[in-house]
């Protein structure tokens, strides 16, 4: 795993059911915590919903990039949640959101050098639409991992 | 036609790359040549020479923040937009710059 991809089983959650936007951040930012890439659930969401006050995270075709650099990110990484239902967000295409892919990053950026490669790697992913559609049809980790390997 | 581009966001860890991603698709779709340079929170990848700078037809910059070095650019024609749009609707934005392309041509 280490070196190769960034993406980590134990951050990805598929079905999920969440009631809104709130919910859905809370419970991938509870994911992060639990798989120890980020200290503290509260302080690293508000560094996340810092970003998501200056711009919008939704890049359309139903997926939402909420990120933020946090002191709380103990280590670099990405929790990819799809959703039941399509829940209101802030988007590109003013359609809803069914799958989120939220970023955690660290302030030491040379640090993680390494591992953010590997991350501008994975976002360029995010702009493949086969990449999306696949994700959106995901209906395990393992679904979700080989959506990537495109 | 070619295209040379930069992209880059304000964190600079997803939107740059899915921009990249986006016009690189678009612009192949169409047909034209295309190579985008990321200044991202690694700093700069799939940097642009100054050759292929000279040889550009039009410079793309999807960009939400200064980006470094814009001077390599003066006198080229430029289009600059967010990266959301980019994003959002990256044929039309080729489309765009062959038709910025096309006009110039047609203005000699």
């Amino acid at each position: 795993m280490e070196g190769t991809t960034v993406i980590d089983p134990k951050i990805i959650k598929t079905d999920m059911h969440v009631a809104d936007k709130a919910d859905a951040l809370n419970q991938l930012a509870t994911l992060l915590k639990e798989a120890g890439y980020i200290s503290d659930v509260k302080g690293y969401l508000e560094d996340v919903y810092n970003r998501e006050e200056e711009g919008m995270t939704g890049i359309g075709n139903f997926i939402a990039i909420p990120h933020g650099k946090s002191k709380y990110v103990k280590e670099v990484g990405v929790a990819i949640g799809t959703l039941t239902e399509e829940i209101p967000w802030e988007t590109l295409d003013g359609k809803g959101v069914k799958g989120i892919v939220l970023f955690a990053v660290g302030n030491d950026s040379d640090g993680a050098k390494e591992h953010l490669k590997l991350l501008s790697l994975f976002a360029r992913k995010l702009g493949n639409d086969d990449v999306i559609s696949s994700l959106l049809n995901a209906k395990s980790a393992n679904d979700v991992i080989n959506a990537f390997e495109i | 036609m070619k295209i040379v581009g930069v992209a880059a966001c304000t964190v600079g860890i997803a939107h740059t790359y899915i921009a990249q991603e986006k016009l690189e698709t678009a612009a192949k779709k169409a047909g034209h040549d295309i190579k985008v340079e990321t200044q991202g929170t690694i700093g700069r990848e799939n940097e642009l020479s100054a050759e292929e700078i000279k040889e550009a037809d039009i410079v793309i910059l999807a960009i939400d923040v200064k980006i470094g070095n814009r001077e390599r650019f003066d006198g080229k024609r430029i289009i600059q937009v967010p990266t959301d749009v980019a994003i959002k609707s990256p044929n039309k934005l080729v489309q765009k710059a062959q038709e910025v392309v096309e006009q110039q041509v047609g203005a000699k």
